[in-house]
């Protein structure tokens, strides 16, 4: 496996010369968290669909148990058990509008990958970059468990465990583990774990941090060490249950899937689960004795147990409901871990979940429609400490602090950037189509091939993919 | 005044106010006050706690300021300015945000009790280059080292060990009675 020890150590060189300024050095945090003979062993996948472009270059790179959908090229790159779905990607002669400019596009967009390692990280949605806006390029960065690269061209940067960037361009950054930035462009920036940071500059500017103490109980990421904490027993503890579909080539839905929508052959689906029309469930999802309304989304990494989803709801990438009942037209954030322990949640209409909210609940608790909420909430008095009501929030237009919470800026403005954000990800997956218009990817998701490639499986080259070019 | 060097104008260690590491904040300005008491050749009171390791060797000094900072909420906990400039948001908003915690913030009675239990390595600051004078240097290096790096007082070394602490006002005393006493100045 020399060709494959070669390429860890040069991809460790690249992201510490990017964060040298920092003294950062990724090696003892990435040093044994992925065994080199699982990268030998296991393979990789990619999609062939007539609504996508197929558009797929591997060179010198591995790409075990990793997933690929849309145009894409890995150069130099390990990618492990990670999911890179370029079905969002912009379309040649689209036009993308940014600031007063309409750009328009000459090709297609593709994804680039190169000096990079991802650890069961996902990529989706599409360059926000206007100066790139035909490539979504991750070059000389490192991400670990569950990260989301989202939108964000990255690039000399890491990412620790459940991190997200989120329609942003990132330089030279740290980003600390169950941290989300949403920030247009950051450069060289240390991220300390735990921070959720949206800024629209002009518009508004949030910024909390969870106490070192809450978050160390869900995720901690120290040099040295697996990543542990309630977030990663938890997803541990249902591992096995991915590893039964993984291996099997087919498998059939064991529950009646309307027409119109789609249940990825990748997810996992225990009794008793009920889906209604335009429900888009995503690969690597977990679906447990739980009912998804009409227009409902499963996107990847999450976890649905024992929940009731009314309808036209947004649980977005690594989202974890447990024993919550949602009204219509609530978001669940990105990467938010929702759980009531013997007692149930429940979420009125058109809540917000900020992306990485933690609600732990040991005694029922019902959120009022129409709130915003944040950070940890244990109870009915964290609750008010980390929620707002929308109509509220509206009003400010210089804005507040709460506890670990600042907010400038105008509060009416948040609130539609991220009402707006539900629409285009509910129109995205399709959850208003009429049997005509407005078909989204629980329509076009539908009918999905899937190839399997694999490494040299001896010798100096063990562990890497000859270089692949697969075109129609 | 030529003939002067650093070390004849520096108080020594030994008269100054040192606390041990691990120690709390009342107990340092407990010292300050007492190194005051016996410090009796000027009027000028001290400025600072220098903070000593188990060897006895300086490893940080606490000024007036580094103490009042404890008082601070931005230091308690939440987030300071520069991290908030860091992060984007505007100074006015910033200025808004520390005079709503002000209000908010508990009596200065309470704050004072509180920040007392503080350890003072928590609020000290670690000897800087900068801040640093040899023995055996001038007095005219000093002045230019305290004017140019805007400092209060310099850190007084010898063979790599802090030994004492020149203040700005005893050196300003001593170039104000030269100026005095210079009838070509007058």
């Amino acid at each position: 496996m020399k060709a494959l020890s070669e390429l860890y150590n040069r991809i460790i060189q690249r992201v510490n010369i990017n964060l040298r300024e920092f003294n950062f050095d990724v090696e003892p945090f990435i040093h044994n968290l992925v065994p080199f003979d699982q990268l030998a062993k296991v393979h990789g996948f990619y999609a062939v669909t007539a609504q996508h472009p197929l558009d797929f270059q591997f060179r010198h790179s591995n790409l075990a148990g990793s997933y690929l959908l849309g145009k894409c090229r890995t150069t130099n790159s390990i990618l492990y058990k990670s999911d890179i779905r370029g079905d969002e990607l912009k379309k040649k002669g689209s036009i993308f509008h940014c600031d007063n400019f309409k750009i328009p596009l000459t090709k297609e967009e593709g994804i680039r990958i190169e000096n990079s390692f991802l650890i069961k990280t996902l990529v989706h949605n599409y360059s926000h970059d206007p100066e790139s806006p035909e490539r979504f390029s991750i070059s000389n960065t490192v991400s670990t468990h569950y990260a989301n690269i989202h939108g964000s061209p990255t690039d000399g940067s890491f990412l620790g465990p459940f991190a997200t960037v989120d329609l942003s361009t990132i330089n030279d950054c740290v980003i600390g583990a169950f941290s989300y930035v949403q920030a247009g462009e950051i450069n060289h920036f240390h991220i300390d774990p735990g921070t959720v940071w949206v800024r629209s500059p002009g518009d508004f500017n949030f910024l909390f941090r969870y106490p070192a103490d809450i978050l160390g109980r869900y995720i901690q990421f120290r040099p040295g060490s697996q990543p542990d904490g309630i977030l990663i027993d938890f997803v541990n503890d249902h591992k096995n249950a991915f590893e039964r579909i993984f291996e099997t080539v087919n498998i059939k839905s064991s529950i009646a899937v309307p027409p119109n929508a789609s249940l990825d052959r990748f997810a996992v689906v225990q009794p008793k689960l009920s889906i209604e029309d335009n429900v888009l469930v995503a690969q690597r999802s977990f679906l447990q004795n739980s009912h998804l309304g009409r227009g409902a989304n499963a996107q990847e990494n999450c976890f649905i147990i024992n929940s009731f989803l009314k309808g036209f709801n947004v649980t977005a990438h690594g989202a974890k409901l447990i024993n919550v009942d949602l009204e219509e037209m609530v978001f669940v954030g990105f990467n938010s871990f929702l759980r009531g322990n013997s007692c149930r949640l429940g979420i009125g209409r058109d809540c917000i979940i900020m992306p990485h909210t933690i609600i732990d609940i040991q005694e029922s608790l019902l959120i009022p429609a129409g709130c915003l909420v944040w950070g940890s909430v244990t109870c009915q008095a964290d609750l008010e400490t980390n929620s707002i009501p929308l109509k509220t929030l509206e009003k400010l237009e210089d804005g507040f602090s709460r506890k670990n919470l600042v907010f400038e800026g105008n509060g009416k403005k948040f609130v539609s950037a991220f009402q707006n954000r539900i629409q285009h990800i509910l129109e995205a997956n399709g959850a208003f189509y009429n049997g005509k218009d407005h078909k989204g990817h629980a329509q076009k998701n539908q009918n999905i091939s899937f190839n399997i490639i694999q490494p040299y499986s001896e010798g100096e080259k063990e562990g890497v993919y000859p270089t692949i070019i697969i075109r129609p | 005044m030529e003939k002067y060097s650093v070390e004849d104008l520096m108080v020594p260690l030994s008269e100054y106010a040192t606390v041990s590491v691990g120690c709390t904040l009342r107990k340092a300005v407990q010292a300050l006050e007492k190194a005051q008491e016996k410090f009796d050749h000027s009027m000028y009171k001290h400025r600072a706690i220098l903070i000593l390791n188990e060897d006895g060797e300086v490893i940080g000094k606490l000024s007036h300021l580094d103490a009042l900072r404890a008082l601070i909420p931005e230091h308690n906990g939440t987030y300071g300015t520069d991290e908030l400039n860091r992060f984007g948001f505007s100074n006015s908003f910033i200025r808004k945000l520390h005079q709503h915690h002000r209000q908010q913030a508990i009596p200065l009675k309470q704050l004072c009790s509180n920040a007392g239990e503080s350890k003072v390595e928590d609020y000290m600051c670690a000897p800087e280059e900068n801040e640093c004078i040899d023995y055996q240097s001038n007095l005219t290096t000093a002045i230019h080292q305290l004017v140019q790096e805007n400092l209060r007082s310099l850190l007084v070394t010898r063979q790599g060990k802090i030994t004492g602490i020149l203040r700005l006002t005893d050196l300003f005393s001593a170039v104000y009675h030269t100026m005095a006493s210079n009838p070509e100045l007058s």
